[in-house]
């Protein structure tokens, strides 16, 4: 069975079309990936799954279920902007969430989930006392208590720090393994490259990716040289079948011209500089996404 | 329904428990007392033990009967409860006239005044004892604070009876038979006698003092107004503030709109519940202390329960509603003034409804679903009260408007809440409402 499925949906907001007739399906059991930039129409989307906002055309099943207005005890939603009573105690807030999504008594859930985040000795402290990222750590906790089936989660990493994400990634993959469908957006394309089953990808309203990591980077072949050489990159430029360089600082990524020879770049590389490291590999997630969305698709699209 | 009840127990205590709540409700009444109480206590102790009116008297005999009639005089305001209302304990002093230079007595009569010798002094025209039939008689009272004086009643009696008591004499009454003759006859309100629907029987017609009149259908629908203010207005900033801090959207994860305005509407309905029962039942033991427990509308009560539910039901949606559609803190504290208007307005229009509550603007305003449940519950409470139809259809319409109001404000909440940074204007909240 599908978690989702979005069938040719629209949603406006006066003028401005924020999704554009879009169709995804997110099957159970799976982390799908949210990716695009900045209003592009990922939040509007997860809102929509949520039944916060109503799409103008099209029609979205959750679960099996058509959406009819209500809420599902199977379903959590971490948004992406956060806040929480302020005033009221972390454990007070989580068993009061808890309750308003499972309908029972979650004490020995939420127990569990303030232990495993270290913070069991903050449960009778208020919110303001908390620093940012323990309240981010307690929404989380308040978006999955009880377990859902569905857990749509709106940049959940933002704002955390190493040791954070950490220990909300294995939460994530625990929960994936207990049989969870997730739904994350994130602007960070090494989370979607390594905890994504599936990428979907909008931009402009429109979806422009959606599948397998596997299968984006395939459509795009392998047209990219990861290179180390001596010095900077000043020896890369200019060089012949090369139509663009990004600079990573110890590693630079070419971008093949279609056809072209990478020995032919390689021995003119030699000839310029000593190449520590050269190899043939297909666009990363992050070169994909600026091909896409960045800089120059703007001008193409403005052309 | 059970989210609903969720949302409402946790708004309810987070009102109930802060110590705002518990401070605002015990100092409300210790406030309004204290400030009655002290303000009685300050007229107690700014009157002076005696304070002297002249009585510059052309009649040349109304004076000494001034003065008898000032001593004689019995407190005009005997009935009313002790400490209300001070009565001023006035000495007067005969002054002869000087018709040689009339303007110079006045002028050094006026100057004693100023000096604080006197606190007034008053004149009594030649022609007054005999006026022509159709002169308008009357006696100057010169003070520091003409017209706002509170002696002046006191003199102004002194005054009148003496000069009667002057013209009885001329015409030969004996001073013995004066109390008789200048008795006054105070008027006794009563209430209309009606039939008793179940029996038949003709009631007994009651005594309708001030209190019944006046003060119980007053402070009932300030009471009415104070709870329903105390309620209605923090949910639009609270909401506001809320939205401000994000806080909506992991809610709304979580609940529907309707059930997060109705769980809100409910907690205010359990906080007005709540200040209402200690309000009222503080009321009852008063009454009860002060032996006069026979003066509560207790017949008004579920009345006065029912509008109260009715008007915090309609406000607070409407309330939650402003709140969502709030930009900014300021913008809550611009809308308060609009929230409150279905309160405020009734207020302005009390005194002409006390005068004539069966009358036409009355019976619409009471009939008006925004306007019914403060001026029906006054209405009703007022001596005489209405016709039994009019209660029934005046809830009728709040009945229908209240779940419209509420069911409009979830709509606009939905729409509005997550728009940051933004107020929609009046047209674009009624198309939120419409369109949802």
């Amino acid at each position: 069975m599908h978690a989702v499925e979005i069938q040719n949906v629209t949603k406006t907001f006066g003028d401005f079309t924020a999704v554009d007739d879009l169709s995804l399906t997110v099957p159970e059991g799976s982390v799908y990936g949210f990716i695009g930039p900045n209003g592009s129409g990922k939040t509007t989307t997860m809102r929509m799954i949520v039944n916060i906002f109503y799409p103008d055309r099209g029609s979205i099943r959750v679960l099996g279920g058509a959406l009819a207005g209500t809420r599902s005890e199977h379903l959590a939603y971490l948004p992406e902007e956060r806040g929480l009573y302020r005033k009221m105690k972390v454990r007070e807030l989580l068993e009061f969430y808890g309750e308003l999504r499972g309908g029972r008594n979650v004490t020995a859930e939420i127990n569990a989930w303030l232990k495993k985040f270290d913070l069991a000795r903050c449960a009778d402290q208020k919110l303001e006392t908390l620093s940012k990222g323990m309240s981010q750590k307690v929404q989380f906790i308040a978006a999955v208590v009880p377990e859902p089936r569905l857990l749509i989660l709106d940049e959940p990493f933002s704002g955390l720090d190493p040791v954070s994400a950490d220990q909300l990634r294995e939460s994530i993959l625990d929960l994936r393994r207990r049989g969870a469908t997730i739904i994350l957006s994130t602007h960070d394309m090494h989370v979607a490259e390594h905890m994504c089953d599936s990428i979907f990808m909008i931009f402009r309203g429109k979806k422009v990716l959606d599948g397998t990591l596997e299968s984006i980077q395939s459509r795009y072949g392998a047209d990219t040289i990861r290179v180390g050489v001596n010095g900077n990159a000043a020896s890369l430029q200019a060089l012949p079948g090369v139509e663009g360089i990004r600079d990573l600082g110890q590693v630079q990524e070419l971008r093949m011209a279609a056809g072209c020879d990478p020995q032919q770049i390689l021995q003119a590389l030699v000839a310029r500089t000593r190449v520590l490291s050269f190899a043939v590999t297909r666009p990363s997630l992050h070169e994909i996404f600026i091909r896409i969305a960045g800089p120059a698709a703007e001008e193409a699209a403005h052309a | 329904m059970r989210r609903v009840l969720l949302v409402a127990r946790r708004d309810y205590l987070a009102v109930v428990r802060t110590k705002a709540f518990i401070i605002g409700l015990v100092a409300f009444p210790i406030l309004f007392g204290g400030g009655s109480l002290g303000v009685a206590l300050m007229q107690n102790r700014t009157a002076p033990k005696s304070r002297t009116v002249a009585i510059l008297d052309h009649t040349r005999v109304a004076a000494p009967e001034v003065i008898a009639a000032a001593q004689q005089r019995l407190p005009d305001n005997q009935d009313a409860p002790p400490g209300l209302q001070a009565t001023p304990h006035l000495e007067f002093e005969a002054i002869t006239p000087d018709d040689a230079n009339p303007d110079q007595q006045r002028l050094d009569l006026s100057d004693r005044v100023r000096r604080g010798d006197l606190v007034a002094f008053v004149e009594i025209g030649s022609e007054t004892l005999h006026p022509n039939a159709n002169a308008k008689v009357s006696a100057g009272y010169y003070s520091n604070t003409p017209g706002a004086d509170g002696n002046s009643r006191v003199v102004g009696d002194a005054v009148s009876n003496g000069v009667r008591r002057a013209r009885l004499k001329e015409l030969g009454v004996g001073e013995d038979r004066f109390s008789d003759v200048l008795r006054p006859v105070p008027l006794q309100n009563m209430s209309l006698i009606a039939r008793d629907p179940q029996t038949g029987a003709i009631h007994t017609p009651s005594k309708r003092g001030a209190a019944e009149s006046f003060v119980i259908p007053f402070v009932l629908v300030l009471l009415l107004a104070m709870i329903v203010m105390i309620c209605a207005s923090p949910m639009l900033s609270t909401v506001a503030e809320d939205k401000l801090q994000r806080v909506f959207e992991l809610l709304l994860g979580a609940t529907t709109p309707f059930e997060l305005i109705a769980g809100k509407v409910v907690a205010a309905i359990g906080v007005s519940l709540t200040t209402s029962v200690f309000y009222i039942s503080g009321g009852l033991l008063l009454l009860q202390g002060l032996a006069l427990f026979g003066l509560a509308p207790l017949s008004l009560l579920p009345w006065f329960l029912l509008y109260l539910v009715a008007e915090v039901t309609m406000l607070c949606a409407m309330g939650a509603a402003l709140g969502a559609a709030c930009g900014s803190p300021q913008d809550a504290q611009q809308l308060v003034m609009f929230l409150l208007f279905p309160v405020v307005v009734p207020l302005f229009v009390l005194q002409p409804i006390m005068q004539q509550p069966n009358g036409p603007f009355a019976t619409a305003m009471s009939l008006f679903p925004l306007f019914t449940p403060i001026v029906m519950m006054l209405r009703q409470s007022l001596p005489g009260g209405v016709p039994a139809w009019q209660p029934w259809a005046g809830l009728t319409g709040v009945l229908i408007v209240t779940p419209l109001f509420t069911w409009a404000a979830a709509r606009i909440f939905r729409v509005a809440i997550l728009m940051q940074g933004q107020r929609p204007t009046l047209p674009e909240l009624l198309k939120m409402a419409v369109r949802g």
